[in-house]
């Protein structure tokens, strides 16, 4: 077996430009994730049974529905719905936060409920407001405890931008078929973007291991 | 804008094909995800340092892979430079259990480990032998431990089988797609796709929750 | 407002858990400047009072006055009445994820208004009165259960509350460190601070009391000075619970929890 790496040095520009979209694409899907999660995951814990049973089918929908169904229905239907075009780096962004999302709040919410009832006594009978003791005195604790979690969240909004191929945003596995596709050199560029992916994830799995030993006992009260 | 949603009753018979041709994938791979779990976990807790360090590498390369490359990297790499020709269906196979299999180990892991040294000991001091122990006094209580991480995988791995339409399996995302490319009615494929893995995901969502309650681990 | 008026009342306060009457019609009164001890058996009601006072608990029926309102007459009173009362827990409940500096900030910072600068002179000058401003800029983690019941006293403090509620401060401490509590509460007693306290330290009520209250089965059975209720108890079972506890009036043989050093 001969093994050519000149494919991937001739494409190195394009590649990059890939690897950076897939970092963007991750990242902002992450944050977009992030804050719907945190709204959802608050609302469902606070905000009374309506809320519950209607942010639950939002998250049940989620955890039902593979994330290419997602991106595939808001890239191909939903623009048929509102009767204009999405770009592709939108609509996946758009479809991976939003199923990020549904995970996110799930794990807002354990970590909330984990938090012990006396801490929202405490900071009520100091005279806050219920959303003040939940921005200040819960919602952090329960970050803290969730940071292994929201971390895994993140390795996985990093894998599952790949999906997001499948919708040709120019991501890194995306741009890799198509260089693969044109230098008849699968072999190379395949394992090559295997090695990219593993060189981002590891180290933001094992980063996150470090960081939540580093600040646990911020969390535990 | 008209739809017409007639385009979907036509096409069930070929729907609930590709439905079934989920269910079976994920039946499928958990039988070979699970033995495997187990063996790639009995193997990081292996005092051999190779035997060890080798499942280890295995099970972190596929939990920090995208699995949708695992599969294209499996379909278009082991025939063109390992010789080794599988089939589609068998390449969807070998990509999810290796996945799946990844994941159940450190579940597994996590399972055994979490049972107090005591318990091996009090198995040893009854005179069983270690093999005996593991098998009627470990993995018994082990398995009541992972069984709501073995769920929620199980509804991850109902979701990620829609990754093999990539290499043309005939599952679900696979067969709307196709159907989506031949009557153009994009809306109405699409959304009757999504209402058929909701109609069988959801379900399985809510039995895992009943799980979690279930078998939770009072700590 | 003259100091002999009361700042807090109980009227007829009802409360019910499930089929438990956790309060069944208490009356009590507590004076500017007082200190009122409530005394009785575990799970007589003692806790839940004090939890209906800042609203914690809701009452089923009855009325709580605090300083001429009716606590939950609407959300407004409800905030208004605990920005005004300070609340110290069996369990400490500081705020893990803040300095023990910031633990003192917060109430005058988001529930005030205060500037930071200001909050953190008021809270050092706290922290040292409690001896812990050494302590400023650790995590609660970090600290013994005396040293966090006495930043918790801190940080109620900070919001210059004109009552103190404290709900069983010593019990969930480990004996050698009892005692430092107990003196930063005998030190605010003698500085006139209103307080009200649910405890089980019969002889911190007894030398620091100006009033005491007995609850049983959710009613107050017996109060007054703690001469009175000490050494003359009228009813039955306010001598039983005493002599539970190893109380029995000056010619008790010494128990640990009777002979610990106040102050």
């Amino acid at each position: 077996m001969d093994v050519n790496l000149q494919p991937i040095i001739d494409s190195w520009p394009f590649l990059a430009k890939a690897l950076g979209t897939t970092l963007y694409v991750s990242v902002a899907s992450m944050v977009l994730g992030f804050m719907i999660g945190v709204a959802v995951g608050v609302l469902r814990t606070y905000g009374g049974r309506v809320l519950y049973v209607l942010l639950g089918f939002y998250v049940d929908t989620m955890r039902a529905i593979p994330l290419l169904v997602v991106l595939v229905w808001t890239f191909f239907a939903f623009p048929l719905l509102i009767g204009r075009s999405i770009d592709a780096v939108t609509a996946g962004i758009a479809g991976l936060g939003i199923h990020l999302g549904a995970y996110v709040a799930e794990t807002i919410r354990a970590g909330l409920t984990s938090v012990r009832r006396n801490q929202m006594q405490a900071a009520l009978a100091l005279g806050m407001s219920r959303f003040q003791a939940i921005r200040t005195i819960i919602l952090p604790q329960a970050l803290v405890r969730m940071l292994p979690a929201l971390g895994s969240l993140l390795v996985i909004a990093i894998k599952d931008s790949a999906i997001a191929s499948v919708i040709a945003v120019p991501e890194l596995l995306r741009q890799t078929q198509i260089v693969a596709g044109k230098t008849f050199r699968p072999f190379e560029l395949y394992t090559a973007a295997m090695l990219v992916y593993f060189l981002l994830c590891y180290p933001v799995a094992r980063a996150v291991d470090r960081l939540y030993r580093r600040v646990a006992h911020l969390g535990s009260s | 804008m008209n739809f017409q949603w007639s385009i979907v009753w036509e096409s069930l018979p070929r729907l609930l094909d590709g439905a079934w041709m989920t269910v079976w994938l994920t039946f499928a791979t958990m039988t070979l995800a699970i033995p495997g779990g187990l063996v790639l976990a009995l193997m990081r807790l292996s005092p051999v340092t190779l035997i060890s360090a080798s499942a280890t590498a295995f099970v972190e390369f596929f939990r920090a892979t995208p699995l949708i490359l695992q599969i294209y990297w499996i379909y278009y790499v082991l025939p063109a430079y390992f010789d080794v020709q599988l089939s589609q269906l068998g390449t969807a196979l070998a990509g999810l259990a290796c996945n799946i299999a990844a994941f159940n180990s450190e579940t597994f892991r996590s399972g055994i480990v979490s049972i107090r040294r005591g318990q091996w000991n009090a198995g040893l001091a009854l005179g069983m032998a270690p093999a005996r122990v593991f098998v009627s006094i470990i993995l018994p209580q082990a398995t009541m431990r992972v069984l709501p991480a073995l769920a929620s995988t199980w509804v991850s791995l109902f979701k990620d089988t829609s990754l093999v339409s990539i290499i043309s399996v005939a599952e679900l995302s696979y067969v709307s797609l196709q159907i989506r490319a031949e009557t153009y009615r994009i809306l109405e494929v699409l959304t009757a796709m999504a209402a058929l893995y909701w109609l069988m995901g959801y379900p399985q969502a809510k039995l895992v929750d009943w799980v979690h309650r279930r078998f939770k681990v009072a700590e | 407002m003259n100091k002999a008026d009361p700042i807090l009342t109980f009227e007829a306060v009802h409360k019910r858990y499930g089929s438990v009457m956790a309060l069944d019609g208490v009356n009590l009164s507590i004076r500017r400047g007082e200190v009122v001890c409530l005394i009785g058996p575990s799970g007589s009601g003692k806790s839940t009072l004090l939890r209906c006072a800042n609203a914690l608990d809701v009452l089923d029926s009855g009325r709580i006055v605090f300083e001429g309102n009716e606590v939950r007459s609407s959300e407004a009173t409800v905030r208004h009445v605990r920005r005004r009362m300070g609340m110290v827990f069996q369990n400490f409940e500081l705020f893990p994820h803040l300095t023990v500096l910031r633990n003192v900030t917060i109430g005058p910072t988001t529930v005030l208004g205060m500037r930071r600068a200001a909050a953190e002179g008021r809270a050092m000058a706290l922290l040292s009165k409690v001896g812990l401003s050494e302590k400023a800029a650790v995590y609660p983690s970090a600290l013994s259960g005396g040293q966090q019941q006495r930043v918790a006293i801190a940080r109620a403090l900070a919001m210059e509350p004109a009552l103190m509620l404290f709900d069983e401060p010593t019990s969930a401490l480990d004996p050698e460190t009892i005692g430092e509590v107990l003196s930063v509460m005998k030190v605010l007693a003698d500085e006139g601070m209103t307080m009200l306290v649910v405890t089980h330290e019969m002889d911190f009520a007894r030398r620091v009391a100006d009033h005491v209250a007995v609850f049983d089965k959710g009613r107050v059975i017996e109060e007054g000075s703690p001469k009175e209720v000490f050494e003359n108890a009228m009813v039955p079972r306010t001598r039983d619970f005493l002599s539970h506890l190893g109380w029995h009036g000056e010619t008790t043989i010494p128990t640990a929890a009777s002979t610990r050093e106040v102050s």
